[in-house]
């Protein structure tokens, strides 16, 4: 039987660990949103120079562990743990982003395209007005996919003394000498962000397929 | 209007057009017909640089469409074009389809975009179809849409790219209508085109087209009654004739 205890008794910690994983998962999905889409575009512009940075970027961080990017920033280049972690999540995660956004670019019908263009609609407004909406509703299950994973790699901090809930369990348990409960009720706040988080992507699936 | 001079295009080492010479004239309704592959389509998607000619000159009121100094946003403003596919925007209304350009690329507030937008509509005849999706709409009416998209550009010319190919028979006469009227106004426009009633009627001049060369120019009273080439007259009986 769980020991909730020692989730009453370290309420605080939890609390203050699971608020730190909030903060820097909340800005690690918008950052690497951002350049993620950034990356997609890269990879498919009808300019040589912005492919190969794209590819090499997309080939080169998703094939390294993340605990070695945020050790990069941790140990390299010395920033603080809750720092490192966001920034090196932010990177890694941008990487699959990138990928599924491409696959959704190149999901879209190539006459919308054309017919922007025709109407004199520059590249870049045409992207980002009639390609990447379209693109993006294509692949957001897998877009949530890569969310819901960068929600749990936020643990990484925990390594690096991020502050965040792994951080703390670790603290709380190294101090009570219980294991098992106290990461079970870590389990537990992580499921409190990525569940709805599934919920909503699911909801935003749904919504989205009602305009076409 | 429209100058090809000894335009060459390939793909690879296919030649889809050879040594193209053709001249539109401002409010002329030119018609292209010719078999499937024989480069039609290529040859109308040169003309807004939607395909990159690969020698020879094309200009539009003397500017060379394929030259790199050419600022080809700005050309194309001047361009309708209508597509096979009609390709209107699955994710905005059917009014944001016909204002996002106006707004966009010519700097018209809302207002302004909003008013020539319902003017167009009103003469495609869907005015009420101003909220609708394009998913909510018939082939036949998604390309009236396409047409009144073109419009609201105040575009000097008007491509149109097999625009009822793709369309039920039902709908074919509701499209053919507004083109008609359309050139009536003295609207230029390049048609490329299996309908060989809209052609008879419509054509300023018809322009024959095989493997990638114009092998016929001609009225279509001329044409019809007597085309010249012994490809045409193949292709004429054949689509005639049935």
């Amino acid at each position: 039987m769980l020991d909730f205890s020692i989730l009453t008794e370290n309420l605080d910690m939890y609390l203050e660990g699971f608020k730190t994983t909030i903060i820097a998962s909340l800005i690690a999905l918008v950052a690497s949103f951002l350049l993620g889409t950034l990356l997609a575009v890269f990879r498919i512009a009808p300019f040589k120079p912005l492919n190969w940075l794209g590819t090499i970027y997309v080939e080169f961080i998703r094939n390294i562990p993340l605990l070695i990017i945020v050790f990069f920033f941790f140990f390299g280049l010395g920033f603080d743990g809750l720092t490192s972690g966001t920034i090196g999540l932010t990177i890694y995660t941008a990487s699959f982003i990138a990928e599924a956004i491409r696959a959704g670019i190149l999901a879209v019908p190539k006459g919308q395209m054309e017919a922007a263009r025709s109407s004199g609609l520059s590249y870049g407004q045409t992207m980002r007005i009639i390609i990447l909406p379209q693109a993006i509703k294509i692949v957001i299950p897998p877009l949530g996919n890569q969310f819901i994973n960068l929600v749990k790699n936020s643990s990484i901090l925990g390594i690096v003394a991020g502050l965040d809930l792994m951080y703390q369990a670790d603290l709380i348990s190294s101090r009570t000498y219980v294991v098992f409960d106290v990461y079970i009720f870590v389990a537990l706040f992580y499921l409190i962000l990525t569940i709805p988080l599934s919920l909503g992507v699911g909801y935003l699936e749904k919504r989205l397929a009602k305009s076409n | 209007m429209i100058e090809f001079k000894g335009v060459n295009k390939y793909y690879g080492d296919f030649q889809v057009l050879k040594d193209i010479n053709l001249s539109i004239n401002k409010g002329e309704v030119v018609v292209i017909i010719g078999p499937s592959g024989s480069g039609k389509s290529t040859m109308l998607r040169c003309i807004n640089h939607l395909e990159t000619i690969t020698e020879g000159e094309l200009t539009i009121n003397g500017t060379l469409v394929a030259d790199k100094k050419t600022d080809i946003n700005k050309l194309r403003r001047n361009i309708g074009m209508v597509f096979q596919h009609f390709h209107l925007y699955p994710h905005k209304t059917v009014l944001e389809n016909i204002t996002l350009a106006p707004k966009k690329v010519l700097g018209k507030s809302e207002n302004e975009a909003k008013e020539t937008a319902r003017y167009y509509l009103d003469k495609v005849g869907i005015a009420e179809k101003a909220d609708a999706y394009p998913s909510q709409l018939s082939g036949g009416q998604q390309q009236r849409v396409a047409i009144a998209r073109g419009l609201a550009m105040n575009p000097e010319v008007m491509l149109f790219d097999e625009p009822t190919s793709a369309l039920d028979p039902e709908m074919i006469g509701e499209v053919l209508d507004v083109m008609k009227a359309l050139a009536k106004e003295g609207m230029t426009m390049v048609v490329v085109t299996h309908e060989m009633g809209f052609a008879k009627e419509v054509a300023d001049r018809i322009v024959f087209i095989d493997q990638g060369q114009i092998l016929e120019e001609a009225t279509p009273a001329e044409f019809y009654a007597n085309p010249r080439e012994e490809r045409a007259k193949l292709f004429l009986s054949r689509i005639l004739n049935h």
